[in-house]
């Protein structure tokens, strides 16, 4: 592609040279975590789709309760392409949480939290609250008997925090209960609130990756490597996942289109063997294991409570991982990384099979 | 008249002003929103009425789903013909429960808690007994109340 007119006619007026020298200068190192890396741009990828197939979704879904259920139930059933889209925004969710925690655990193992990137791992961390709670109000607009039973548990389950618990429970509910308000409440966050946030965050988030530059574990910071140029080596590379990652996401909405269940009834008893999404497993499984009384408290509450304190020590873990802060190694932390990890993928596969 | 010493400079005063005025602007803005934000809360009904002819006749050893405000209620008719009213939601997390006929037991399918006849729970997670109505009939009126609430029919 060469138009001299349409070059001159932009470099008249901007410095294209010096941008072109941005991206010509801007340098990955290379070693053998260098894998991580593309986990970041592969969820920024994924992320497209969801806005995506999203814009095209609200075209024809209804938030209202009474519609909604059924307004899905048409796009899958007569609108050109509806099944398509609707099941690839599924897979794209399902995809890209995946994605997000293991980008999340290759920045925690890696240590990449480490001063001075602590930003970034704030900015990441707010924005998995915001992934996990974009499938929540998303999977509640289906309105069917799992997503009615999901949301009570979990906005009921933010209800025991103490102090702020009821405050925040009756604020995502809009109301005292479940009902027809909530599904346009979280449609609302789901659409308009949320996406905003996103885009905000993401490019704050992009853009600390560009001012600090990529990372390097600390095992291998003191090795010789050669620093390869992000454009086009790279970037390339960046395409190639993202082709397969998109090709992965097809596939299972082609051959693996989610289910929908029948429609809410709140006066209906919740449905046989029940199980939340598989990204709240590991909470679903944590709260099976609490019984209702320890010492006379409520189990609940507990629960809740080392739940929300294990969460906030992630959160403030480049604050406590003092040795990485001060470029030593810090095996005790890569430990604590792992028992994460296997926490979560244990409970997952026990929620999974019981 | 000129003050020779000021604590405030001119650019203090004005950045306290401007400041303040931004400050007490978001403030009041955020404090709007908020208001605006947060809903506002209908209340759990004290009572309610229901018809007497759909609800006695049920079999024994079953019950039937009606509305206590938005959540579910079950009129109960246990097996040996008293009934009772309850609340069918569960007070672990909140899930709708089912009777279990067979087992004559209460159940919820959320995180497998069990409730006996009587509302007491039994296993599982749920950390409460259910809660149960003071049920009154009243002609063709089955009246469900909270225990303690006091039904005053207007006469008509």
């Amino acid at each position: 592609m060469n138009c001299p007119r349409l070059r001159s006619w932009f470099s008249e007026r901007y410095d294209v040279d010096g941008i072109r020298d941005l991206f010509r200068k801007k340098t990955v190192p290379a070693h053998r975590y260098e894998i991580a890396y593309y986990t970041g741009g592969t969820t920024l990828f994924l992320f497209a789709i969801q806005f995506v197939t999203g814009m095209v979704l609200s075209l024809y879904y209804i938030p209202y309760f009474e519609h909604a259920h059924g307004s899905i139930i048409e796009i899958v059933t007569k609108l050109n392409m509806g099944w398509f889209f609707r099941s690839l925004h599924h897979w794209g969710a399902q995809i890209a949480i995946v994605v997000l925690f293991v980008h999340l655990w290759c920045t925690l193992l890696l240590k990449s939290y480490r001063k001075p990137r602590e930003l970034l791992w704030f900015s990441g961390f707010i924005l998995l609250v915001i992934s996990i709670f974009f499938g929540l109000s998303g999977y509640l607009l289906l309105w069917d008997e799992r997503a009615f039973a999901a949301v009570r548990v979990a906005t009921g389950g933010a209800g025991n925090l103490p102090l702020v618990g009821g405050f925040i429970k009756a604020f995502l509910r809009g109301g005292m209960d479940v009902s027809g308000d909530t599904l346009t409440r979280f449609y609302a966050f789901h659409v308009s609130i949320l996406p905003l946030f996103t885009v905000l965050i993401v490019a704050g988030h992009v853009l600390l990756v560009q001012y600090h530059g990529m990372s390097v574990p600390l095992s291998v910071s003191g090795q010789t490597r050669k620093d390869v140029p992000f454009f086009p080596n790279v970037f390339y590379k960046d395409l190639i996942v993202w082709l397969i990652v998109l090709g992965m996401v097809v596939t299972f909405a082609t051959l693996f289109p989610p289910e929908i269940r029948g429609k809410a009834d709140p006066l209906a008893p919740a449905p046989e063997n029940i199980k939340p999404e598989w990204y709240f497993l590991f909470l679903f499984q944590t709260l099976k294991l609490f019984p209702g009384q320890i010492f006379g408290l409520n189990g609940e509450t507990i629960a809740i409570l080392l739940i929300t304190a294990g969460i906030l020590f992630l959160l403030f873990i480049p604050l406590f991982d003092i040795k990485s802060q001060r470029g030593e190694k810090s095996p005790l932390f890569t430990w604590i990384g792992m028992i994460y990890l296997l926490y979560f993928l244990v409970m997952t596969v026990i929620g999974f099979v019981s | 008249m000129k003050i020779d010493y000021s604590l405030v400079s001119r650019r203090t005063f004005l950045n306290t002003l401007f400041g303040g005025w931004l400050l007490a602007f978001m403030g009041g803005s955020a404090y709007a929103l908020l208001k605006f934000a947060f809903p506002t809360l209908g209340k759990e009904p004290d009572f309610v009425i229901l018809d007497a002819d759909q609800y006695m006749g049920i079999p024994e050893n079953s019950v039937k789903p009606f509305a206590w405000g938005g959540k579910l209620g079950f009129f109960f008719k246990r097996p040996d013909g008293t009934t009772a009213a309850l609340k069918g939601v569960c007070t672990h997390m909140e899930c709708n429960i089912a009777y279990k006929p067979e087992e004559r037991k209460f159940y919820c399918a959320c995180h497998k808690g069990w409730f006996d006849e009587t509302g007491k729970n039994i296993a599982g997670p749920p950390p409460k007994p259910l809660e149960f109505f003071d049920v009154r009939i009243e002609g063709k009126k089955l009246m469900v109340a909270r225990k303690g609430i006091k039904v005053e029919l207007p006469k008509a």
